[in-house]
């Protein structure tokens, strides 16, 4: 009898190499979370033959092709770009800033942002496209 | 004797909790995770108020320059050109000139798409990065 109770409490599942997964798994995704800031506008970005993958995108500055600006979700002037960057950069300084440029956005604008990208201390800033 | 032996069983830490939350944990970092796959390419803008050198008398260096005005028409030694016939042209004038950066000439208006494409064009030849500017037209 005593022998029989005890070969029941072994069959339980054994939980710990399921728990090391999940574990492993929880850090893997802590590790590679980065909250990246969208721009929420969809743009038709130039195709490019020469892409290549960005990587540690944090912030995607869209230029629409009509003139407007939009960063984390909202129209910005262009005048307020460098402060915006500036704050959202600081959360993640590793990360790169690409900006969207529509297909016929106006390159007077692009430069601008770009320009204002730079201004707020940012050294690594990308031009997004469509592959090719 | 039994009965110890079932107390010391249940003594063991209940980790129910903590698995409730390292999966609630999970599942978070799961539904926030966003695999951002944005195809792009990195370009040489030059400061904007930055005087730079007139360009080098020198016929060796003298740079394969396109210009974009503000009706987007692309022009290239005062003759205007097809955004087709940019490959050809830097092909052609890279062959004849090596050490020739390329400068694409943007007017304020004019689209940042044609740019990019001859950008494009001359990274897809071979011209060196650090080579290709994208500036305004002055």
């Amino acid at each position: 009898m005593r022998e029989h109770s005890t070969q029941d409490e072994d069959t339980e599942v054994n939980m710990t190499p399921m728990l090391d997964i999940v574990f492993i798994m929880l850090i893997f995704f802590i590790v590679t979370a980065v909250f990246v800031k969208e721009s929420g506008e969809t743009v038709t970005k130039p195709e490019a033959a020469t892409w290549r993958q960005l990587k540690q995108v944090s912030v995607l500055i869209a230029v629409t092709d009509n003139d407007t600006v939009h960063i984390n979700r909202e129209e910005v002037e262009l005048t307020a770009i460098r402060t915006i960057v500036e704050k959202l950069h600081k959360e993640n300084p590793k990360g790169l800033i690409a900006i969207q440029p529509d297909d016929e956005a106006k390159a007077g604008i692009v430069m601008k942002t770009y320009d204002a990208v730079r201004a707020a201390g940012v050294d690594r800033i990308a031009i997004a496209t469509e592959k090719k | 004797m039994r009965k110890f032996s079932k107390a010391d069983d249940e003594a063991e830490v209940n980790m129910t909790p903590m698995l409730d939350i390292v999966f609630i944990m999970l599942i978070f970092f799961i539904v926030t995770a966003t695999f951002v796959n944005e195809p792009g390419i990195t370009v040489n803008i030059p400061e904007p108020n930055e005087n730079s050198d007139p360009p080098p008398p020198d016929e060796e260096k003298r740079a394969i320059a396109f210009v974009i005005d503000n009706n987007n028409r692309i022009t290239h030694d005062f003759r205007t050109i097809d955004i087709s016939s940019v490959t050809s042209i830097i092909k052609r004038e890279s062959v004849e000139r090596p050490e020739a950066p390329v400068v694409i000439q943007s007017a304020e208006d004019g689209f940042a798409g044609n740019a990019i494409r001859i950008y494009d064009a001359a990274r897809e030849i071979g011209i060196p990065e650090s080579k290709i500017v994208w500036t305004r037209k002055k």
